[in-house]
């Protein structure tokens, strides 16, 4: 094609596009189409679910028992060769049993994190997998038969479904939520509430007791990533705080440190100075001398009493196993899971079922 | 969270609608095909916000010119969009200026099959190359140059001042 033909053919095509007309509401319409879009998606998967609920005779709608496709192979086990051990890929028949990590944990879902799709949570009881669909959000507790469930046609609620007899009981929390966390003992669920003048957290027991603690935005100021998360022992709710620096949209806002509020009364109890967010309870270490956090620019290991970082390390979603040894999924290929020590030297790695590589994991202890 | 999704969603439409309305409205040729295949564009990015918000407006073009093109395979060879009228026609040698040429280009390339026009959109209204523009419409960069030069022989043929300006422009050189 010639350069003039080039040229006069790419005008035509602006004055094509040119012709449009502005489309008054097309935000609202989209919404409006958005919206049955989505519903249409969940009913399908609804109905899908409760075929296989009728055949396995379980009182779930929308969780419902994954059928192993092969026979079991054996048990993967690490082996004591001196470089970092790989333990074998589990099988196609991975769902019909807990999948084992390095350090004794085990992984208690594989979901798309407040987003629908189709993820895998560990019936404990039963020692497998089911598939859960329909929800937007699913999280498994820690310890227990219990898992948080979202939807987002029930934006102020949240669902506690109880694996073990298959209830559902759905209680109202409040607005603007942000995906719930477990505390560390299975006992309690945190929420930040982003509302506008009412910013703060919310606790949520089990039997449904809720208590909202609403926090002062100017008095502890937060930036950016600004969602309330556990504490290790489950009895604070823990806030990062915005630090002095020119903001750069580029950049995660930098941390003076982040502060502690009590999850009993709401009070402000301490203040720790670390450059970073923790990514949740698991982030700080078991004797609480150091915490893991996601810094300006690199996730860091932190000492909390000073401040000082001690090195980097390849990501900030870490679980602390013991007082020196670190869980987390590499952050680069596959995602596989490795035990490593504090200095980021890999001692055991663990790959994962394809199932799970594109998905979230959550991990707990066995 | 509903209502976090909602008002990012609602701002980006704000932000980038009017633009994506004019890819989908080169694409689908006229105001009211355009505005229906974004809306269904749209409505797919809000399905799946939570995983897209981050890269949303190259997710809701992807899902334009998937749709477009999709939409065209259905249809098998159910091709041109219909025009009310046929771009008029010069006599060849007719010359006229270039303006009055696009405007009869303008015309003509409405007549053209979707995913003929589609390949145009996007090597000329998005300024991408033969290789992107063959990755988002999922077909070999030959297949691309293929459309291109259907798309060309067909607006040659609806308009043929088209072929004066090429030899006008082989005299010069």
């Amino acid at each position: 094609m010639t350069r003039p033909v080039e040229d006069v053919l790419r005008a035509a095509v602006h004055d094509l596009a040119d012709g449009v007309r502005p489309a008054p509401d097309l935000a609202v319409r989209a919404l409006g189409r958005g919206r049955r879009l989505r519903r249409r998606r969940r009913a399908t998967a609804g109905v899908a679910a409760l075929v296989a609920v009728v055949a396995v005779a379980l009182p779930f709608v929308l969780l419902r028992p994954q059928l192993a496709a092969h026979p079991a192979t054996p048990d993967p086990t690490a082996t004591a060769t001196p470089a970092p051990p790989v333990r074998p890929m589990p099988g196609p028949d991975w769902t019909a049993k807990p999948l084992a990590l390095p350090g004794d944990w085990v992984v208690v879902a594989g979901t798309f994190t407040a987003a629908p799709g189709r993820g895998f949570v560990l019936d404990r009881a039963r020692g497998r997998y089911l598939t859960a669909e329909g929800y937007d959000g699913v999280f498994p507790a820690p310890v227990g038969s219990l898992s948080a469930v979202t939807d987002e046609d029930r934006p102020r609620e949240v669902g506690l479904v109880d694996l073990a007899d298959g209830t559902t009981r759905w209680y109202e929390v409040g607005r603007a939520l942000s995906p719930p966390e477990w505390s560390p003992d299975g006992r309690r669920l945190l929420f930040t509430t982003h509302r506008l003048d009412h910013f703060g957290f919310i606790v949520l027991e089990t039997d449904g007791t809720k208590r909202a603690f609403r926090v002062d935005e100017k008095r502890y100021f937060c930036t950016d990533y600004c969602d309330f998360t556990w504490s290790r022992d489950g009895t604070e709710a823990v806030l990062p705080q915005t630090g002095r620096s020119s903001h750069d949209e580029s950049l995660r806002d930098l941390r003076a440190g982040v502060r502690l509020f009590s999850a009993d009364d709401g009070r402000p109890t301490r203040f720790v100075p670390v450059p970073g967010d923790p990514a949740g309870p698991w982030a700080w270490s078991p004797d609480g001398k150091l915490v893991v956090v996601q810094g300006q620019h690199d996730p860091l290991l932190v000492e909390t009493g000073t401040g000082r970082v001690v090195r980097t390390l390849p990501t900030a979603e870490v679980v602390w196993i013991s007082d020196d040894r670190l869980l987390y999924r590499r952050p680069n290929g596959a995602g596989d899971v490795v035990l490593a020590d504090l200095t980021g030297r890999e001692l055991v790695r663990q790959p994962l079922p394809k199932d799970l590589v594109d998905r979230e994991i959550t991990v707990a202890p066995r | 969270m509903a209502e976090v999704i909602d008002g990012e969603f609602t701002a980006f439409v704000n932000e980038r609608g009017d633009a994506l309305l004019r890819v989908a409205y080169a694409l689908a040729g006229n105001q009211h095909a355009a505005e229906d295949l974004l809306q269904n564009a749209l409505a797919k990015a809000y399905a799946r916000w939570p995983r897209i918000r981050g890269d949303a407006e190259p997710y809701v073009k992807r899902i334009l010119y998937h749709d477009q093109v999709s939409g065209w395979r259905r249809r098998a060879r159910r091709a041109e969009v219909p025009v009310a009228e046929l771009p008029e026609r010069p006599a060849a040698g007719d010359g006229g200026h270039d303006a009055d040429l696009r405007l009869l280009l303008r015309d003509a390339l409405r007549a053209l099959p979707p995913r003929q026009r589609a390949v145009l959109t996007l090597r000329y209204l998005e300024d991408l190359s033969v290789e992107r523009t063959a990755a988002i419409l999922g077909c070999r960069a030959g297949t691309v140059a293929s459309q291109a030069s259907r798309a060309l022989a067909k607006l040659r043929e609806l308009v043929p001042a088209l072929d004066e300006l090429t030899t006008r422009s082989e005299v010069k050189s």
